[in-house]
Order: C-alpha cells, then structure tokens, then sequence
C-alpha cells in the first residue's frame, strides 16, 4: 500500500499515539513510525506537516539541552574544577573553570561566581544523557546582575520569541524592559517598575495559554497596551 | 518556608528586596494582602467534613473523619483529636514520598495547636461515656500544591471542614453494645482561631507569604487570633524578630481576622 | 470501632442483569477527566468515575535522587499510589500499606511500556496517585488520569493508556465493578490497554471464570477501554478548545 495520506489538519491538537499519516513521509520530530507504518504523534501537541515532512510542535515538556543552546542557569555547585549550573533540565550543566595557559585565552573575572548566581551560557555539548558542557567565554555570557527571573514552559519559547523576534519586540517594546530569553524557559527581565514587570508576567501566561491559536502577536500587543494604559 | 531544599537565585533575593524597599511586593499585592482564597464546590473525599481550598496557587484539601475509642487517660472527659499532615510528593518538586519530615508534623502541630488553644472544638460534647467511650476526630491535612503558607491554608480549609462535618449518633445500649445511629450531628465549633503568617523581609513584615517569598525571607511568624481577638498561639519560625515586630503582626493579624473569619463561615 | 457497617446487599444481581446500582451488565459508571488541575506538577489529571476521585501528577522527566538509581541509557520510571486516610469510611492510617505498595508496581507496569524511555536516558519520571474518595476500581482510574497526567507533562509516549475492569457475578460478566460487586462478586479483572495498537498492559484477576466467560470480559473490558480512551483524548485537547473559542468570541 503505497498510497500516502494525511490524517489530520495542520496545527490540530494531537494526542500521543495519534496516527497523523500513512505513507512517504519524512519523520520530523516528536513523531514515529509504527510496525504498520503509520505515522503517529509522540507527544500532546499541534500537529506541523509541512510538504513531505511530518512533526508534532508540543505543547508542554521539560528542557532537554541542544548544542548551540543559549540558557539562564544558577550556579548550584563550585568545586575547585568546575562550576555545576541548574538549568532547569534533567540534566546538570558543567562549566570547568580554566586552568594554566588557558586562563590566558579567556576573561577570568567571568568565573569569580558565587552560589545562587544568574548566569547566561551556551550548550557546547551535551552527549544526551549525562555529560552536558556549557561556556561563558563569549561575549554577552557570563553573570546577570539585576533584573528578575521569570519562567515560562520551554515549549512555548519560540512563541515568546517570535519569528523574527517579532513577539519579543513587542514584549520588550510595550513594557519598555530589557528582556533575554534562555532556550530552557527561563527568561531575565529589567522593567522600570513592578508594574511593567506585573503586566509582562500576565502577557507570558497569555502566550503559554494561547500559543494555539492564530493572531497571537496582536492579542498580545493589544493587551499590553490595556494591562499599561493608565 | 524549607530553606535548604529549594535552590533559589541571587536576583530572586535582591529583586524582592528591592520591591519591598519600596513597599511592593512581587505579585504586586500590600504588604497586609491575602492572595484570593476560593473553596472549592462539590465532595471529593469520604471525611465526615472535608474542604478543598486554594490561597493564591497553594491548594490544600482537609478530611474530618470520626471514629469512637477510649479518651487519653489524662482527660478522660474529652474527646480525642488527632491532626496529621501529608506534604505530599506531588504538591512540590521538593517533596519526597515519605512518613511526615519535622516540616510536616511541625506544620500539623502549630494548625491543631491553634484550634487547641482557643478551644475551638468542644472537646466534652465529644464524650459519650466520662472515662470510657469518647468520638476521636481526625484532622488530615493533604497539601496538593505548594505555593507557600501552609499554615494558613490548612487551618483555614481545618475550621471549615470541621464546621461542615456531621458526625454519625453513636449510642450505647444497657447492654453495653454500641449502636451507630442513622442519625447525625455537627460538631460544635466554638471559635474560629485563624493561623496569620508573617515573614519579615528587610526589616517589614509581609502576610501570607508566597513561595518565593519564604524563600527569601529573614524571619517567619504564625500567630493564631480567635474571635476574641486574642492572641492563641504563636510559632516563630526561621530567624529572628524584635518583640516591637511581634506586637505588630499581632495587630496586623488582628485586624485581618473578620475578612477571613467570614470567608470561613460562608463556606460552612 | 468501625463507624460504618458493611453488608451485604441481598441480591447483587438479578435474573435480568439488573446490578445493585441499577446498571445493565455492560454499563459503565458515569467518568469525568480533567487535566492540568495542579501548579508545581509538570503535569496533572483529575478522575471522576462512579464515586472515586482522583489525582494524578507527573515530576519529570527529572533529576535522580539518589543518583546510584540512574540508567545511563534510559528514563527510570518511578510510581506510587495511595489512599488518602479519607478516602474510606473507615479512616485508612495514613502511609503505604503492602497492597498500595503492589498496586504501585502494577500500575508503573502498565504505564511504562508506553513511556518512551531511551528519550530521556539518567532521568526520572515520578508519576503520583492518590485516591481521595475510593468508590472500586481505584488502579484503573489511576492508570486512566496518570496517562492523562504523563500527556500532559509532555512526556514522549507511544499512546495513551486506558484502563478499565471487568468482573463475573455470578453468571453475568459485568463491565466496571461497583464497590458491592467488587467486596462479594466472584471474580474482578482489572485491565488496561496501550491504544491504538491495543496491546493488554495490566492484567489481574482474582477469581476463576470458564474460557468462555473469560473471552467475554475481555471484550468487554477493550470496548471499554475504547470508550475511556476517546474521553481521555477529549480531555487532553478541552483545555485548548475552550481557550481558542474564548479568544475567537472576544475578537
């Protein structure tokens, strides 16, 4: 039976296990094949077909590292070696600390770090199961100071983001905050008062509820605009 | 509120500081604001009393359940309470399935010392044989979801469930055989000793503390007011208060008990 | 002292199959699901079914404490199920007694095959169930709001599973035992299925039935399950529909 067919709309809510196609398709992700060959949904999640390629864009989930990664971290552990970081993952990031010719190579002040520290760092590796490497050596990483911590499901990340970083201007522009987003859901924020802070927490909660539906950005916008109007 | 098993930022420190220096709190409420209380509608449990509440994102759920038995040699005219508290696993990533840690029986002890103190439950209405035979209630405390303050919660969700319970008649007949009736009756709540929470952050004191609050926090309080507006009992937590800082939070308890008290007794 | 008597209902079935609740043999009880009821759970479920409710969370997948458990290779998959002390109307002393404790691994059976656990290799996934209002049936239920649970936390799965069970009153082969039916029927057959490929991942009974009576509460215990299943995947996607029909109303 070589005839390929599509079981479901793109971007419909899936549940696991739920057949999405049959035939040639391409495994995106969060998608398997089953011993009869229909392609079924890995995770609770909107279904993503595009051309020849079939995915599930879940809708909740816990962070599992990637290379290239940019993430906030607290550093939880400083031996004489390395500096043990959460990152709000399953696994535990890893940053040694330089020794001999390569503290030469680096910024040493970035690694006076204390326990409870905000840092934003890079995935340099992660083997999948236990080694996970994370840097601060590049421009821009390394200690957060100021601002707050806010935390949304990593799933959404992209939704906060937005393509283009449209969500994000609108976010950063609205509530007039500095805003970095780490890829493992957690996101540092400047606001100029608690009122701003209060009313992007409100507009996150919005995007995690609403990641569904079409037309977010300008429900966003509009909200902030009401949420800060007076 | 469990200091050394959550792992929590330095900003998350210096950011509430700061707002409290200013006089705000992170979720915007006053210093002296209770988040939204809601009980919930419907039965979920078999307890002869039982309310489901939410403080903010902290969800408790408390069963009254009753049985007979002899009273405590030392008071053989009362009644027998039994307060237990379960912190159960799924109410936080920071709790392990287990029997009660010092935190959950220290919890447990400061809600039923409350209802203790003030006398809140008419404890020789519960006698029916002086010495021999006396109702022994059950005071189980689930928390589902932890968001901080605990203690509030549970003794909030406590009072209404044992003004809601009903309680089969149980009779001896001049055989000495016991008889359950169909029958039923209310216990007899004299008093309604609410648990206030302080923590002291800075050098203010902040009611009904949220999670992250306790987490960052100098100092911690609960004082129990009955209706009275007396001061039943007290339990200082972590860290340290002048006794200008307790009075305070007395008055402040005191002050907040007829808005929570009538949140009670609607529920019942 | 037991406030509360048991006793034994005169006929728990009569001649026509009319059951001490009124049900016909092959109905169910009335079931509700909800998922998401809980904050700090990565994922949570709440069953309604006959006169049992209960919670199921899910932490994870998660750190490994203590760390001499990790599978280097794959998920570790822990599960506890407990009864409230009110869950009964005797009050239960609170604390694992040997049946939670069995029930705890059955339902972790049940469930794991459906997990996929090479995804997550040194973690843990921590599934919680607790009974506050047992009415029978409490380990299918469980299974039932833990699938929905272990969704919701977005945990990589290859189906839900669904659970139902089946018993034998005297010559009636009943679909979803009531307490009566469970404390005095002959036999009762807890059963779960991983959909859509319907491959039995519970399976327990506790009294004997002819392979003929046996054949029959197998069916009807899948056409049950198909049943349970179609309500779990309504109440994984509700949350979801009410969100988009509220923002499309506003705008």
């Amino acid at each position: 039976m070589s005839e390929s067919v599509i079981l479901v709309k793109n971007r419909e809510v899936v549940v696991p296990g739920q057949p999405l196609a049959k035939g040639r398709f391409k495994l995106g992700k969060d998608v398997y094949r089953d011993d009869s060959g229909v392609i079924r949904a890995k995770k609770l999640g909107l279904a993503d077909i595009k051309e020849d390629t079939v995915s599930v864009v879940p809708l909740s989930g816990v962070y599992i590292p990637k290379e290239g990664d940019i993430v906030i971290g607290i550093v939880s552990r400083i031996s004489g070696s390395t500096i043990i970081v959460d990152i709000r993952s399953p696994y535990q990031g890893v940053i040694p600390i330089p020794r001999g010719r390569a503290t030469e190579r680096v910024d040493m002040r970035k690694y006076n770090l204390k326990l409870g520290d905000v840092i934003l760092a890079k995935v340099k590796a992660f083997d999948g199961s236990s080694s996970l490497l994370l840097t601060i050596d590049m421009e821009g990483l390394g200690k957060l100071e100021g601002g707050y911590i806010l935390e949304v499901e990593p799933a959404k990340v992209p939704r906060v983001i937005g393509k283009r970083q449209s969500m994000l201007t609108i976010l950063k522009e609205k509530t007039k905050s500095d805003i970095i987003v780490g890829n493992n859901g957690r996101i540092w924020v400047r606001s100029p008062s608690l009122k701003e802070l209060l009313a992007l927490e409100k507009a996150l909660r919005k995007i995690e509820a609403e990641s569904h539906v079409s037309g977010l950005s300008d429900r966003v916008s509009s909200f902030l605009t009401q949420e800060l109007s007076d | 509120m469990f200091e050394s098993e959550m792992l929590t930022h330095n900003l998350l420190k210096e950011y509430v500081k700061d707002l409290v220096s200013k006089g705000q709190r992170i979720d915007g409420r006053g210093f002296q604001e209770y988040r939204p209380i809601e009980v919930r509608e419907g039965t979920f449990t078999k307890a002869e009393g039982e309310a489901w509440i939410k403080l903010g994102n902290t969800q408790v759920l408390v069963g009254v359940k009753a049985d007979v038995g002899e009273p405590f040699p030392d008071t053989p005219d009362k009644g027998v309470l039994v307060s237990n508290t379960e912190l159960l696993p799924l109410a936080s990533p920071t709790f392990e399935p287990g029997p009660p840690n010092e935190n959950a029986i220290e919890v447990a002890r400061v809600v039923d010392r409350a209802i203790r103190s003030a006398d809140a439950v008419d404890m020789s209405s519960l006698v029916i044989i002086e010495g021999k035979l006396v109702y022994m209630l059950f005071l189980d405390m689930y928390v589902l979801d932890y968001d901080g303050n605990l203690e509030d919660a549970l003794t909030v969700a406590s009072l209404i469930a044992l003004g809601r319970a009903e309680i089969p008649k149980v009779e001896v007949k001049d055989d000495g055989e016991i008889e359950v009736k169909e029958e039923k009756w209310k216990v007899n709540l004299k008093d309604l000793p609410i648990n206030f929470t302080f923590v002291k952050i800075g050098d203010q004191l902040l009611l009904d503390p949220v999670l992250e609050e306790e987490q960052v926090s100098d100092a911690a309080i609960t004082l129990a007011i009955d209706k009275e507006g007396r001061v039943c009992s007290i339990q200082k937590k972590h860290g340290k208060f002048t006794m200008e800082e307790i009075l305070n939070a007395a008055t402040i308890a005191r002050s907040k008990w007829p808005e929570i008290a009538e949140k009670i007794r609607e529920a019942i | 002292m037991p406030l509360y008597v048991e006793k034994k209902p005169e006929v728990l079935i009569t001649e026509d199959g009319v059951r001490t609740d009124g049900r016909k043999p092959h109905e169910m009880r009335p079931v509700r699901m909800t998922v998401g009821i809980l904050d700090k759970a990565d994922g949570s479920a709440f069953i309604e079914w006959g006169g049992n409710k209960i919670l199921a969370a899910v932490f994870g997948p998660r750190e490994v404490h203590p760390k001499h458990l990790v599978l280097p290779d794959k998920a570790l998959v822990r599960t506890r199920y407990n009864m409230a002390p009110f869950s009964t109307p005797e009050r239960k002393r609170p604390g694992p007694d040997r049946r939670s404790v069995e029930l705890s691994k059955v339902i972790r059976e049940a469930l794991k095959p459906a997990i996929f656990v090479e995804n997550y290799p040194g973690s843990v996934i921590d599934i919680f169930i607790e009974v506050l209002r047992s009415d029978a049936g409490t380990r299918v239920a469980g299974v039932n709001a833990a699938s929905l649970a272990l969704a919701n936390a977005g945990i990589a799965m290859r189906g839900l599973v669904a659970a139902c069970a089946v018993g034998r009153v005297g010559n009636f082969v009943v679909c979803d035992p009531n307490h009566d039916e469970d404390m005095w029927g002959d036999a009762d057959m807890p059963m779960a299925m991983l959909m859509e490929a319907e491959e039995i991942t519970l399976l327990q009974t506790d009294g004997p039935m002819t392979d003929e009576q046996f054949r029959e509460a197998l069916k009807l215990g899948r056409n049950a399950i198909r049943f349970l299943y179609e309500m779990q995947k309504e109440a994984l996607k509700r949350p979801y529909r009410v969100v988009e029909r509220s923002v499309r109303g506003v705008v």
